[in-house]
Parts: C-alpha cells; sequence; structure tokens
C-alpha cells in the first residue's frame, strides 16, 4: 500500500508559555492509503497537535511532514491553503458546518473552493449526502438538524472534495450512543468503500473499537503502534 | 457563493442588522435634507448675485477687472457682437452696461454716486429694475433723463423734476458733465445701492462718458448656467485677446465663492460628523459579528478558504449593510427633500424681511440636484471601506487554531 503521509523526528514546542511545552517528540510514523487509526492517549498527550500538523495547520518546531512527497512544514501558508484544500479533509469536534449554507451547500464548500464544475460538484455533495443516510436534508440548514447529523454533513463535507486523507478531531465526543456508531458505521464503509485514509484523535472507546490501528502518544511522544484486523 | 455566504451571514441577527441598517439610513437622510437645503439656499444666493449684479458671464475690456476705469470700457464691436450670434441658443440673453463713480450735485450740496447706462428692458429682464421705482416713471432708450436711487434723492434734497449736475472722468481723460431731470426714483434694500445709484439710458451715459459704443461689460445670460465656464472659455478663444476678455460669475465674484467655499466646508465637516456616526454604528456590527464568528471563521480557514477571500466576505458584508442603508436613506429622504422642492418652507416676517431685502424670495428653497444623492452614497461607500478594514485585518491576523476552537 502507498504512503500517504510520513512524519520524520516531528517535534512541537511552545514557547509562548512560562514554561516551554514540548507538545510532540521526535514523532516518526507513517500512514498508508485506506488505512483506520486512531490516535489515543490522555488529555494533553498532544493527539490534537499532532492531527494540526499533519494537517498543515500548525507548524512543526522540527522534523518533517512528508505527503505526497512533500514536505508540508516548510510549505508558504498562501501554498499550505491551496494543499489542504485540495489533500486534506477535516471533520471536527463541534461539527463545524457554514450555518447559513444549506446540507447540499456546506458539502460543496469545498469543492466550490477547487472550483469543479458545478454538475459534478451537484451530483457528487448528493451522493455523499445519500451515503451517509441524509438525501432527504439536502435544502436544510445545520440549524435544523441534529448533532448526529450535523457531524455525518460534517464527514460528508470532508470526503465529497476525495482527499488523500481525512482527519477527524474527537468527531464522537458530542454525540450520544446512536448517533456516534451510526456516524463510525458510515465512516468505516466510506473507509472501505472509498478507500480514503482516516485518521482519528480520540478518547472514545467505540472509536478505538472500530480502528485497525491505534497510535498512543504520551507526553507528545509515541508510547504504542498496535495494528488489528477488524470487519 | 461567496456572495451568498456574505449576503446570508447579514440575515443570521435580522434585528441587529436591522438596526445598523437603520443606523446608516437616518444619516444619509439627514445629511440629504441637509445638504438639499443648504444647497437649495445656496443656489438662490447665486441666482441673486447673477440676476442682481453679475450675470453668468461678462465680456469685458481686458484690463477692466484689474483696473475698473472708464479707460478700460471696451468698444462694442462687431467682433464682440458676432462671438455672441456664434454661441446660437446657448445665450438667453445679453445686457449691456456702462458705469462708473462721479460727483452728483444739486444747487450746493454734492456726494459720489455710481452712474449706470442701461437699457431698462434688458435690465427688467434680468432683476426687474422697475418694480422697484417708487415715484415717477423708468426711462425708455431715448428718454434723456436719470432715474436715482432713494438715497440719492434724500441726500442731494432731490425731487420728480429737478435737475441732478454730474461731474466725472469720463474715456481718456476726457471731462465727463452733464445734467439731467429726476423722471424717477427707486428704493434699494441694500443701503450701500440705495445711497449711491444713478441710471441713465445707455446711449445717454456713454455720451456723458464720452464712451459712444463702448461698454463695461456686456453681461450675458445663460440657458444652462452650469455651462458658464465652456461659454467663457469659447468666447476667449473668439475674441481677440489683446482687448477682451471673458469671465464667468465666479471670477468676477471670487469673495462670494470663497464665502460659499467656507461654508460648504463647514457644512461637509457637520455632514462627516453624520457618516462618521453612521460609521460607528457598522463598525460595531462588525466588532460583534467577527467575535461572535471566531471559531466559523477560523473553520473556514482550515478547510481551505484562502484569507483573502474570507476577508472579502466579511467586507461584502459591511458593503451590503452600507448600500442598503444608503438605497433605504435615499428612498426616504428623496420623497421630503422633494416634498420641500415643491412646496419651499415660506420663511417668517423678519428672516424673510431680509431674504426680501436682498433681492430673494423669502422661502427655504430645496434642492433636489442628483449630486446631493450621490455624493450621500460615496460617502457612506468610503466609510463602509475603512470600517470594511477591520474584519479584514482581523481574518489576516487570525490565528486558525486558536479561532477554530474559540
Amino acid at each position: 500500500m502507498q504512503t500517504v503521509i510520513k512524519t520524520e523526528g516531528l517535534s512541537k514546542t511552545y514557547t509562548n508559555t512560562a514554561v516551554p511545552v514540548h507538545a510532540l517528540k521526535d514523532v516518526n510514523l507513517e500512514f498508508k492509503e485506506g488505512e483506520f487509526t486512531a490516535i489515543v492517549g490522555p488529555s494533553g498527550s498532544g493527539k490534537t497537535t499532532f492531527l494540526n500538523v499533519i494537517g498543515g495547520l500548525d507548524k512543526p518546531t522540527k522534523g518533517k511532514v512528508v505527503i505526497d512527497d512533500i514536505d508540508i512544514a516548510t510549505m508558504k501558508e498562501s501554498k499550505l491553503f491551496d494543499f489542504r484544500m485540495r489533500h486534506i479533509g477535516f471533520v471536527f469536534q463541534a461539527y463545524n458546518l457554514i450555518p447559513v449554507l444549506t446540507a447540499v451547500e456546506n458539502v460543496s464548500f469545498i469543492m466550490l473552493l477547487q472550483k469543479r464544475p458545478k454538475k459534478e460538484m451537484e451530483q457528487r455533495a448528493k451522493e455523499m449526502l445519500e451515503q451517509v443516510g441524509l438525501s432527504d436534508k439536502l435544502n436544510t440548514r445545520p440549524a435544523q438538524l441534529s448533532g448526529g447529523q450535523q457531524q455525518r454533513v460534517a464527514v460528508a463535507r470532508a470526503l465529497a472534495s476525495r482527499p488523500d486523507f481525512v482527519l477527524a478531531d474527537e468527531p464522537t465526543a458530542n454525540l450520544d450512543t446512536e448517533s456516534a456508531f451510526n456516524l463510525l458505521d458510515i465512516m468505516a464503509r466510506l473507509n472501505k468503500e472509498e478507500n480514503i485514509t482516516l485518521i482519528f484523535s480520540t478518547h472514545d472507546q467505540r472509536v478505538i473499537d472500530r480502528a485497525r490501528r491505534v497510535i498512543t502518544l504520551v507526553d507528545g511522544a509515541v508510547d504504542k503502534d498496535e495494528h488489528f484486523e477488524r470487519n | 457563493m461567496l456572495i451568498t455566504l456574505a449576503w446570508r451571514n447579514l440575515w443570521r441577527k435580522k434585528r441587529r442588522t436591522f438596526i445598523t441598517v437603520s443606523s446608516v439610513m437616518f444619516a444619509v437622510i439627514l445629511a440629504i435634507v441637509m445638504m438639499s437645503m443648504v444647497n437649495g439656499m445656496k443656489q438662490q444666493m447665486v441666482d441673486s448675485i447673477i440676476s442682481n449684479t453679475t450675470g453668468h458671464v461678462q465680456i469685458q475690456d481686458v484690463l477692466y477687472h484689474d483696473e475698473p476705469t472708464m479707460d478700460h470700457a471696451m468698444e462694442y464691436s462687431q467682433e464682440v457682437k458676432e462671438a455672441v450670434e456664434a454661441l446660437g441658443d446657448a445665450v438667453k440673453y445679453t445686457v449691456p452696461r456702462i458705469e462708473g463713480f462721479c460727483l452728483a450735485s444739486k444747487e450746493v450740496s454734492s456726494r459720489g454716486v455710481y452712474l449706470m447706462g442701461v437699457i431698462p428692458e434688458k435690465e427688467n429682464r434680468m432683476n426687474d429694475l422697475s418694480t422697484r421705482l417708487v415715484e415717477g416713471e423708468m426711462f425708455t432708450p431715448d428718454d434723456q433723463f436719470a432715474v436715482i436711487a432713494e438715497g440719492v434723492a434724500n441726500q442731494l434734497d432731490l425731487a420728480l423734476g429737478d435737475t441732478i449736475v454730474m461731474l466725472g472722468q469720463g474715456f481718456q481723460g476726457m471731462t465727463a458733465a452733464g445734467k439731467y431731470p429726476v423722471g424717477g426714483i427707486l428704493e434699494f434694500p441694500l443701503p450701500d445701492m440705495n445711497n449711491t445709484l444713478v441710471y441713465l439710458p445707455l446711449q445717454e451715459a456713454q455720451m456723458f462718458f464720452a464712451a459712444p459704443e463702448r461698454l463695461n461689460s456686456l453681461i450675458l445670460m445663460l440657458e444652462d448656467p452650469r455651462k458658464a465656464d465652456e461659454i467663457a472659455s469659447r468666447l476667449k478663444a473668439d475674441l481677440d485677446e489683446e482687448w477682451y476678455t471673458a469671465k464667468t460669475w465666479e471670477e468676477l465674484m471670487p469673495d462670494k465663492v470663497a464665502a460659499f467655499e467656507a461654508r460648504d466646508a463647514q457644512v461637509r465637516v457637520f455632514a462627516w460628523v453624520l457618516y462618521i456616526v453612521a460609521g460607528f454604528g457598522i463598525f460595531g456590527t462588525m466588532i460583534t459579528m467577527m467575535h461572535e464568528r471566531l471559531r466559523e471563521l477560523g473553520i473556514l480557514l482550515s478547510i481551505g478558504l484562502k484569507r483573502s477571500k474570507l476577508a472579502m466576505v466579511c467586507m461584502l458584508e459591511t458593503l451590503f449593510i452600507s448600500l442598503i442603508g444608503v438605497l433605504a436613506g435615499v428612498a426616504v429622504g428623496f420623497p421630503i427633500v422633494y416634498r420641500f422642492y415643491l412646496n419651499p418652507i415660506q420663511l417668517g416676517a423678519d428672516v424673510g424681511e431680509v431674504l426680501i431685502d436682498y433681492g430673494m424670495e423669502p422661502i427655504m428653497q430645496f434642492s433636489i440636484a442628483p449630486d446631493i444623492f450621490i455624493s450621500q452614497g460615496i460617502n457612506i461607500f468610503i466609510i463602509a471601506l475603512i470600517v470594511g478594514l477591520y474584519p479584514v485585518k482581523k481574518v489576516f491576523r487570525l490565528d486558525m487554531i486558536h479561532a477554530a476552537r474559540h
């Protein structure tokens, strides 16, 4: 399988605090195409920082993040915007849909930034909303959707533009059990059907139980990297 | 999509948007009413100056404006007549004048007066001179009597039928001397005019000043006053610049123009105070909107929306609010000023009389000139652009990770 992301000696130290905080310490990881990975660890272990750095939202203090043979750690911000838009899908804990856009418009948004043809964009957005079970909510705005439905729209948005991989920062944290399982089913299915690489940061055992790879971070360093056979 | 996004963002908090739009709208209404009133009154004054003194454009001897003596009376030549004729319908009519200071006396009393040689029919068309007659009659071009201002009559103890003797400096050193029966007495509201003016028929005055076929000025009243500059330029080009020049009323009355400019500046300052108040209304809304949407902005940046595009969305929101406010302000302000344009406010006795004394109607005239409305749009647009810099700056400095966690 092809390597999608590779980190080499990745470190991140926050110096704008009274005492420097070493959020990541020499993290060397490789993520293959189609992997379903959970990044776990206690609060402050560096999960979110790791996602931010490999997602190009934050710069590492040291080390490389290689995606598509490009070290994004050295990329200029203006290029990074474009790179993120074309290569990375994001799912956030608090759904973070654009409140004034309908579900279908939210899902189309990134494709619109990518300047995809309108027809293709609409078709793909509808297809994705169908995939996440919201074909009857195309023209509904986020405020009229439940938390679970909003997060499904967020997943559809992240996957619609066919990114190289999707980063999800505690996506089930705000969901009830039923919605969380429902979302995980959808993501697992899309992972298989669309062969999309999924990387979650999570505390949620329900997510950990579904992941085929579980990386445990402790104090910013990789403590365990386990692979599991799951259906 | 970005335009849709900006437009829809505006209506997320309808009440807040409504209040902001209202603040812009009321500022625009106030500014429109104020500018309309001030411009209307200014136009009244300009009309008064034009009809009572200068006209729209004057043709003069090239040296007369700087040294207004009889030696610089111009020849009313064929060249001048042809140049005016060439302007066609742009000129409604012309008013020829010869004028100068001289000494007037009766028996042992004497005083300085200002003698004007005029064609009564043309003066009447320009400033209704005959309506100021309080005694006697106005002369015709062929008459040989004088019509004098009431103040002159009182000071020299002149009555109808008495003889006024005048002595002055004629053309090229000639002595100007003559005696004329008083055939009419005029009353002027301004003391300067009432105590000095003496009128003679144009030809008689030319004879008095020993300047036949000469004028101090040929006044041109135009069909379209806005073309005064253009007409003056054309005349300058057509006439022999060694002898003649053409000046607009603004060139002839620079002190009045300066006074108008000073007052316009005061009005503009007041208008900008209104705009700034409206600007702060928009600014307050922008600060609140940005604060409320910090996380959303962070997310938009995270998923790949460029800062420049996000800044454009925020700027569009500011412009939309301003545009709606301006349009609403013009929509409400126009009928108000149009009503007063059609039915000007009648001024009360004291103020009204002052205006009448100055040869103006006792009304408060409003203007509906398009530039009043256009300038509101432009000024509020400028304010919106300035205010819009705040969200733009905020977007460009936004730390997307912190914002996304806000």
